[in-house]
């Protein structure tokens, strides 16, 4: 999977009609072989970008920020990273007219060790969901897989669990670079920085991070996307991930096979309602 | 520095026998912020609230806890007694410390007055965090709009119009009237619909406070309860409602004729045409879709033969805005298609009628004159069967409900058949017979005795061609065998569907709809003619099927809402609604789409001060919010409050016990 | 309550062992128009209910946010009872079945990571079910007993 030529050509296409003002894409890293996230507004800086199968960041992180506000941007999306854009179109943060999206038919990432993913091997909407233009052939949405690490936590005691999310907890340091790298985390002020969620906490404890994190985690519930650019953030390499898969096998399973963002206009799961949704854990 | 007051209540011996109420006191005492405690045997009797409102004079208290009664009970009344202190009345908590305590726990009374106790903590904290709140107040205005002029419309426009509330009266045919129009005589008492039907239209139309806009739809509704803005376009009519003395020479000399709807297709009308000859205004309309002159340009002869030269072909669309404080939707009922009945030969056979076809026939300003006859060869029907529940109760056909009217009705046409056809034989297939209402039941019997209409419990499995004779194949099920009848005209009892239109309406009027099309009212058992939008209210077969006395009925409770809403000049409504608080809205606008109550809009502002980029941030009318708090859970900035249950409200309780 | 005689352990951390004078506090959090409403006719009717839960009203199921559950697992609580109208019955038409999925989802998350699904429970309770309301006071209420008290993620001053 290597598309750097296309869009290095579409990106210089783009600035040449003057259709964008910026290029958001990938570049190589300055000191290994592993790529960043690259903010392009000289057209000359178009040779620079690449896109291989390292090409692990979701880029629409970088459509909350302030140098692509109001701006025209130009965009790679993988099959997760279009999700995560169809729910920031449905949630009014950016406006479709002011990007171009170069979707990708992503054959999955690999992480620094050159390993395919986990997301990617259990990955279901591997194609951009909303493109202007696709690379690559499509593959079509896949059976819906469960995270093999949520299957393993299933089996074990609820001892043994707490015991596994205690040590988790407990090494989180509340830096906030999982919040700061959602793409879906935009909020003018998070709510676990207001008074009224904090007041009652530690500043740097195991349930300060029990509060933040769970937290985090249902307002992600039913809009997670699954692109652990969270994961990729966190300084301490917590799995953040079984929080986001946990709360999305539930909702799959429970509410209509519900799955963050494919469809266009979804705004997650906690907005709509189902008359057929499960009411057998109510007394 | 939150200085607060808890009054704890004996309430006689129904809390003081079970928890120790003096011990709740010292515990309260006990709390920092609490400044003044004391119990009191009747905290609700004027001393008691005598107390309430010294201790607040005297000892400077920011707020006040009640430890007494469920808040259900007396909350207002001490809200009173508050603001009879000079103290905003929303600074009040009331711990409940009878239900949740003393009786409930009658058997444990350590564990009651411990219980007690946190209840009397809970309600201090939450209180520390109560805000001043003021009663909201909605300006109104005093025009209410009725959308549909049939039976329902008419009845709701007259009763507001008598309490000199002005009244816009949307009809979409040319003429008020609407189903009743249609119907020969009414069940039980068989009086004629006509005759009180039309002296009904007539007072629409003279009425002083009812404007009546015939011919005309609403295309659009803005705004919130007691604030709406309508427009309503007025199709064009091409004749000059103002000239036009309604003489009738057009029509007659009209060439095109075109299927009369008000006589459900049987005979023809004229491309211009009054509906029927009471017709309310008794004006004619030009059909555009098959007047000769509109499409081609040629004929023009209503033009030449009119005489105070009313017909004006250049006539167009006009656009009607009014503003309205209220909105009774009254847009009736229609018949649902048969044709899935491919077993009866629905569509096959030409003498297989419904019911509104029959009652045409059957009625003396009918197509027939009065008299039923086969629309194959126009014989007069000898023998008549009767199937009830085409389509109603007929899960596998699509329509669950009991239409509710088939079964009286159907017993009427068995009567009316009789006395026009004295020879005649009625048979009626039915699944049951519902005749609950008042004379309801004698009326089905008359017409098993008097007319000797046969009912026969079951259900018709296959009708089929004999000569010109229709074969009714079906089962009696009382007597376990198979019948067959054969008839001269079958009629079929369709179910009762809302109007087509519904789902567009609900819509554009922002209120909901079941999956058959019936409009939803608010609760069905206790708001039945209000809907989930303030301001909206639902008459007649437009919510679901019902009789006239019910429709009637449901009218006038919807004139009596609205009567009660424009009671007086503002609308005070409780302050416990949601605030947005723009800074921290991202303007992810789910709150929109979750509010019930369509109460969410957004705004753009500056996205800094003075910055002439905009953002877009959720903006709550507090006219509409109901304060359910959906909204407030949802929304992850924490942007939004429910003033009365905030976050630190309820925290604070919870952090308290 | 009845005294408890055995010795109660907690049930996520098997090393914590209830003080004897150890009582369960559960935080009731209903909705104004059935459940509260539900809780007043059982006092009206003296129906009897273990005495450990505190109750909160909020005006509709739906106002309750998922971290008011975990604020009060970390702070006072040992379990959760929330509490709202029956499907269809909702004051504000809809409230309660939005409700209804997010403490779904907050029910299995707190599962997964250690909280014992009797922990946080939640019930349908119409104005005219007291006795129901009852039942299920008396059912969490046990069902916490048997669980011990709760040590997870507690802020220290709240430590019991």
């Amino acid at each position: 999977m290597d598309y750097s030529k296309q869009i290095q050509d579409i990106a210089a296409k783009l600035f040449a009609d003057g259709k964008i003002d910026v290029f958001v894409g990938y570049r190589m890293n300055s000191f290994d072989d592993n790529q960043i996230p690259v903010v392009i507004t000289d057209p000359k800086e178009v040779a620079e970008l690449v896109f291989t199968e390292k090409s692990v960041f979701n880029l629409t992180n970088y459509l909350k920020a302030d140098h692509t506000r109001n701006k025209r941007v130009g965009l790679v999306v993988k099959g997760c990273d279009s999700r995560s854009l169809n729910l920031l179109l449905t949630e009014s943060q950016v406006k479709r007219e002011k990007l171009y999206i170069i979707g990708i038919a992503c054959e999955g990432v690999v992480d620094d060790k050159g390993q395919k993913m986990q997301n990617c091997v259990e990955c279901i909407v591997p194609d951009a969901v909303v493109f202007d233009e696709m690379l690559g052939t499509p593959k079509g949405i896949r059976d819906y897989i469960v995270n093999a690490d949520i299957i393993e936590l299933a089996g074990k005691g609820l001892v043994e669990r707490r015991e596994y999310f205690e040590q988790i907890f407990e090494n989180c340091i509340r830096c906030n670079a999982c919040r700061h790298s959602c793409p879906l985390c935009y909020c003018a002020k998070c709510c676990i920085d207001q008074e009224t969620a904090t007041i009652y906490n530690g500043s740097n404890t195991s349930s300060s991070a029990f509060h933040a994190l769970m937290t985090w985690s249902l307002h992600l519930a039913g809009r997670c996307v699954d692109c652990r650019n969270c994961e990729k953030a966190c300084p301490s390499h917590l799995p953040l991930h079984l929080l986001h898969k946990q709360n999305e096998k539930v909702i799959y399973d429970n509410f209509q096979n519900h799955l963050a963002g494919v469809e266009e206009g979804d705004r997650g799961a906690f907005y709509k309602y189902s008359l057929k949704d499960p009411d057998d854990f109510i007394l | 520095m939150a200085r607060v007051g808890v009054f704890v209540c004996f309430c006689g011996a129904n809390i003081a026998d079970f928890v120790d109420v003096p011990t709740v006191v010292e515990e309260a005492k006990k709390i920092r912020e609490v400044k003044f405690a004391i119990d009191y045997k009747y905290m609700c009797s004027d001393p008691g609230q005598q107390m309430i409102r010294d201790a607040i004079v005297q000892h400077r208290l920011t707020s006040i806890v009640v430890a007494a009664c469920s808040p259900r009970m007396h909350e207002k009344t001490f809200r009173k007694a508050l603001s009879d202190a000079g103290m905003n009345p929303y600074l009040l908590e009331v711990a409940n410390i009878r239900e949740h305590s003393s009786w409930v726990h009658q058997k444990d009374k350590k564990a009651a007055t411990d219980k007690a106790g946190d209840l009397v903590r809970m309600a201090v904290a939450k209180s520390i965090a109560n805000e001043q709140l003021h009663e909201i107040s909605v300006p109104v205005t005093k025009r209410a709009l009725v959308i549909g002029g049939g039976i329902a419309g008419i009845q709701a426009a007259l009763d507001i119009a008598d309490a000199r509330i002005p009244v816009t009266l949307v009809e979409r045919s040319p003429s008020i009237g609407g189903r009743m129009a249609q119907l020969d005589e009414t069940f039980p008492t068989l009086d004629c619909s006509q005759c009180i039907l039309t002296p009904k239209m007539v007072d629409v139309a003279s009425h002083p406070y009812i404007e009546l806009i015939p011919y005309s739809e609403v295309i659009e509704l803005d705004g919130f309860v007691g604030n709406y803005k309508a427009k309503i376009r007025k199709k064009a009519s091409y004749v000059n409602f103002k000239s036009c003395t309604g003489c009738g020479a057009c029509w007659q000399k009209c060439p095109v004729k075109v299927p009369n709807e008000y006589n459900m297709g049987i005979d023809k009308r004229k491309a211009i045409y009054t509906p029927f000859p009471q017709a309310v205004p008794n004006k004619p309309v030009i059909d555009a879709e098959h007047c000769t002159y509109l499409l081609k340009g040629k004929c023009g002869i209503c033009a030449k033969v009119c005489e105070k030269g009313s017909i004006d072909y250049t006539m167009q669309d006009e656009i009607i805005e009014r503003e309205i404080g209220a909105v009774v939707v009254a847009t009736g009922y229609g018949m649902w298609d048969a044709k899935p009945y491919e077993e009866y030969g629905v569509g096959r056979y030409k003498d297989i009628i419904n019911s509104l076809e029959f009652e045409r026939m059957v009625s003396s300003n009918g197509p027939t004159g009065g008299v039923p006859m086969r629309p194959s060869d126009g014989k007069i029907p000898k023998t008549v069967v009767f199937i009830k529940c085409v389509g109603s109760r007929d899960k596998a056909k699509g329509i669950e409900f009991c239409s509710k009217i088939c079964c009286m009705y159907t017993a009427k046409h068995a009567i009316l058949l009789h006395h026009k056809v004295h020879d005649s034989r009625a048979y009626i297939f039915y699944m049951d017979i519902r005749a609950a209402g008042k004379g309801y039941e004698e009326f089905v019997n008359r017409a098993q005795v008097e007319t000797g209409a046969v009912y026969l419990r079951g259900r018709v499995s296959k009708i089929y061609q004999k000569g010109d004779k229709l074969m009714v194949r079906g089962e009696d099920a009382q007597i376990g065998q198979e019948v067959e009848v054969e008839a001269d005209l079958v009629v079929l009892a369709t179910a009762v569907i809302p109007d087509k239109g519904n789902p567009a309406l609900a819509r554009l009027l922002g209120i909901s709809y079941d999956k058959y099309g019936y409009l939803s009212e608010a609760h069905p058992k206790l708001r039945p003619v209000e809907t989930a939008k303030a301001g909206i209210f639902l008459a007649g077969c437009t919510q679901a099927p019902k009789d006239i006395p019910e429709t009637v009925a449901q009218a006038s409770a919807c004139a009596a809402k609205v009567c009660g809403l424009f009671a007086g000049d503002t609308m005070k409504k409780d302050p416990m609604v949601s605030t947005v608080s723009r800074e921290f809205c991202s303007g992810c606008q789910n709150c929109v789409k979750v509010c019930p109550y369509q109460a969410i809009v957004t705004e753009d502002i500056p996205l800094g001060h003075g910055s002439k980029e905009m953002r877009t941030v959720a903006k709550i009318n507090e006219g509409v919010c109901q304060g359910c708090g959906s909204c407030v859970a949802i929304c992850r900035s924490m942007a939004i409050n429910l003033a009365g249950f905030t976050d630190p409200q309820i925290i604070n309780e919870i952090v308290a016990i | 309550m009845e005294e408890v005689k055995e010795k109660i352990v907690s049930i996520e951390k098997p090393d914590l062992i209830a003080p004897p004078d150890w009582k369960p506090v559960i935080v009731g959090i209903l909705c104004n128009w059935c459940s509260y409403a539900g809780s007043d006719l059982t006092g009206t009717s003296r129906t009897q209910y273990p005495p450990n839960i505190r109750i909160i009203r909020v005006p509709c199921s739906s106002r309750v946010d998922p971290w008011f559950i975990i604020k009060a697992l970390q702070t006072t609580a040992d379990g959760v009872l929330i509490s709202g109208c029956h499907p269809g019955d909702c004051h504000y038409i809809s409230g309660n079945y939005y409700a209804r999925r997010r403490f779904l989802v907050t029910r299995e998350l707190l599962k997964m990571v250690g909280f014992h699904e009797h922990r946080v429970q939640f019930s349908w309770v119409s104005a005219a079910e007291g006795s129901k309301f009852a039942q299920v006071v008396k059912k969490v209420t046990e069902d916490v007993i048997k669980l011990g008290p709760l040590h997870l993620y507690k802020k220290e001053n709240f430590s019991k």
